[in-house]
């Protein structure tokens, strides 16, 4: 199960800190999905190799499939919008348009998210929001939630196989009630684990007054430094451009 | 005095079961006390009382007066019993904080506020100790049951509790693992812990208990010294409702393959042939030709990892990419095992879906058969329940209904995944007579660790080892 937060420790290839991630994701999101500065030729480049980043960070925590297809689904519709989209006209262009739309601005986003979810540990995230200032109020009710989702996936893998054999189909018998047949089970299960889970951590101290240690070691690397320059890049070019120096 | 029970009463809010009714008891510095009893009799609500959990976390009438070493656990929070008081869960599946082994063992070191340092050397020692530097780093949804056991107690351990209570964990084990569990708690001894178990099974330990407490409706109604209780004989202990503390067989000591156990009139069998299976480039499951005879009460034994549970996917239709065959009457592929046969999971909650036990039962069968599921519920002593939600019912009962929706459907063949684990012994003996009485054209698989059900319901033992049988 590559889900949130449950990275595969044992082997997940290059390690970024936490932030390094989360700044590529929010430069992600402003000049790929925003379109930010996409007036200057500069940024224009810069953001396609942005967005070609989480394809290599994928490649390095070993999904290569996942790298494969993305990679090579968002340079052909790349090189579409910038070679064939000039060409068209009516019905196809906002056909064309919009996948385009969807593959080129909104996934590299959600590529990179994906990647950040399942590269990073939940203590690893816990850590990072502590040097960020984020107070434990808001962190450890998230880490809890972090925690629970795989567990939840499993509980409905398990569901879902007991359906098989039973033979409870969508367009089988009684299939209006598929969606309730599926949620009675799991809230059941999903409650007593969360009792349970809240029990145990109640007994190991989660909760008490005095500050709480992070053992886990985040910080910035050579790997982080280079990451961050090159998102930090974007900005720089945008704001020459801004000011007119390129163009 | 490590803890002290004075006239402890307790009702929980939401049910009957497992209260406590003047319970008065002392608990010294080092002893190792046992708590024993059917299901219900409230030694898990004991160890409750000491880990704080109640009246913190479970709520209910409590009366009478706890000290934790010198600490009330009436005004003591239950965060700053955590150093003091450490907690062994009988699911390994719901007691990780963390998804990883490392950051599982430092997590109550870091509720706890210390020193980065401190914490890294406890974990050391910890870790040499208990001998687990290989799971360090190790992702808790790929370690097995006993692994993860193992990890539970090293994050225990390493917040260097006085007073470690233990809730029956060895319901989700093996025999190797509960050996390893004996010795991690026999080091606890050593270093002068406090240790206080639940538990239904009894036997491994022996040697270990210094003092055993017999519970009877929440109340402890009798007390033996280790070495007296461990004599008792298994009509004494049967009597008591307690499983035996000597198992007559060991089946992990059997040739591997199938064998029979008992006398039984073999007629037609089921043929599995080219059970082959790989995960990546490790061959979980490779037996040529295997016959089952129909009708057969057969225990699938193993040590973990050895393809039990491939083993039966496989034979389920559920594992992805099989290719191997089950012949009765005819050949049947992997998609048309699926009708054949059904499995019963060890959380039974998982497949009861419908509102009524009767609706429950029906959802897989024709609406004609009405008649045919009366019947089946009748035999099956479910049928007061028929208007019952299924999860309203108790644990036995839901397995029946489970097993009920199975027979409805035309299941032949019934797999059994740990139906006893956790269960006391009037359970197991229920389940047991239940398994031997379904009936002749009906064959059971039971994957199981539970050799006291073998020995009661088991006609044949398929041994499995490392994917293999001669």
């Amino acid at each position: 199960m590559t889900g949130l937060f449950t990275a595969d420790v044992e082997n997940r290839g290059l390690v970024l800190d936490p932030r390094t991630k989360l700044f590529v994701m929010i430069t992600l999101v402003v000049f790929a999905l925003g379109n930010t500065g996409s007036d200057i030729a500069a940024v224009k480049y810069a953001t396609v190799v942005l967005c070609l980043l989480p394809v290599i960070l994928l490649c390095t925590a070993r999904q290569y499939k996942r790298a494969a297809l993305s990679g090579l689904v968002y340079t052909l519709m790349k090189t579409v919008e910038m070679f064939c989209m000039p060409h068209m006209t009516g019905m196809i262009l906002s056909l064309i348009g919009l996948c385009c739309l969807i593959f080129v601005r909104l996934m590299p986003g959600l590529i990179m998210g994906a990647y950040m979810l399942s590269s990073t540990t939940v203590s690893e995230f816990i850590a990072a929001m502590h040097r960020m200032h984020i107070p434990r109020q808001i962190t450890i009710p998230m880490s809890v939630m972090f925690r629970f989702f795989p567990t939840v996936f499993e509980e409905f893998s398990s569901i879902n196989t007991a359906m098989k054999m039973r033979d409870i189909r969508i367009g089988g018998k009684n299939s209006g009630k598929f969606i309730e047949y599926r949620l009675v089970p799991l809230m059941v299960c999903s409650v007593n684990i969360g009792s349970e889970l809240s029990a145990a951590a109640l007994t190991r101290g989660l909760g008490t007054k005095v500050r709480r240690t992070n053992i886990c070691r985040i910080g910035f690397h050579v790997q982080d430094v280079i990451v961050l320059i090159l998102s930090s890049a974007l900005y720089v070019l945008w704001i020459l451009g801004l000011t007119g120096v390129t163009g | 005095m490590s803890a002290v029970l004075r006239n402890v009463s307790f009702r929980y809010a939401n049910g009957d079961t497992g209260a406590l009714c003047d319970v008065s008891l002392e608990i010294r510095q080092g002893e190792c006390v046992l708590l024993c009893g059917s299901s219900g009799c409230g030694k898990t609500t004991v160890t409750r009382l000491l880990n704080g959990l109640i009246p913190h976390y479970y709520e209910g009438e409590l009366d009478g007066e706890i000290t934790v070493f010198g600490k009330d656990i009436r005004s003591a929070a239950i965060e700053d019993l955590a150093g003091t008081v450490g907690s062994v869960f009988q699911n390994p599946r719901s007691q990780f904080f963390c998804v990883d082994t490392t950051a599982e063992i430092a997590f109550g070191c870091e509720n706890m506020g210390l020193p980065e340092n401190e914490i890294r050397s406890r974990m050391d020692r910890t870790v040499t100790e208990m001998n687990i530097r290989p799971l360090l780093d190790r992702s808790i949804f790929r370690l097995s049951g006993g692994e993860k056991q193992k990890i539970a107690c090293a994050g225990v351990a390493a917040m260097l509790p006085e007073l470690i209570v233990l809730d029956e964990p060895t319901s989700n084990l093996d025999l190797d693992a509960i050996e390893e569990l004996k010795e991690t708690i026999r080091r606890w001894q050593t270093q002068g812990k406090t240790i206080v178990i639940a538990e239904h099974r009894l036997g491994w330990l022996n040697g270990l208990c210094t003092r055993v407490l017999f519970m009877e409706n929440g109340r402890i109604s009798s007390e033996f010294a280790g070495e007296s209780f461990f004599s008792l004989d298994s009509e004494t202990l049967s009597g008591m409702g307690l499983r035996p503390v000597y198992t007559k067989h060991d089946y992990l000591d059997s040739r591997t393959g199938l064998s029979r156990i008992k006398p039984f009139d073999q007629r037609d069998v089921i043929t599995l042939e080219n059970f082959v299976y790989s995960y990546g480039r490790h061959t979980a499951l490779n037996i040529d030709r295997l016959e089952i005879p129909t009708g057969s009460v057969t225990a699938v034994v193993g040590h973990n990892g050895a393809g039990k549970s491939t083993f039966t996917k496989c034979l389920c239709g559920l594992q992805k990419g099989f290719r191997g065959t089950v012949t009765t009457g005819r050949a049947l592929r992997p998609k048309d095992m699926m009708a054949l046969s059904y499995m019963v999971m060890q959380d039974v909650n998982h497949q009861l879906f419908a509102e009524t036990v009767m609706e429950e039962i029906m959802l897989g069968a024709d609406d004609t058969d009405t008649d045919k599921a009366l019947d089946i519920l009748n035999r099956l002593n479910i049928y007061e329940y028929k208007d019952r939600h299924p999860m309203s019912l108790s644990g036995g009962q839901k397995q029946r209904v489970a097993i009920a929706s199975a027979l409805l459907a035309g299941k032949k063949l019934l797999v059994f995944d740990e139906p006893t684990s956790g269960l006391d012994l009037r359970s197991m003996e229920c389940t047991a007579e239940l398994l031997s009485s379904l009936g002749s054209n009906i064959t059971v698989l039971i994957v199981t660790h539970d050799m006291e059900l073998i020995d009661r319901c088991c006609t044949h033992i398929l041994h499995i080892e490392a994917g293999k049988i001669n």
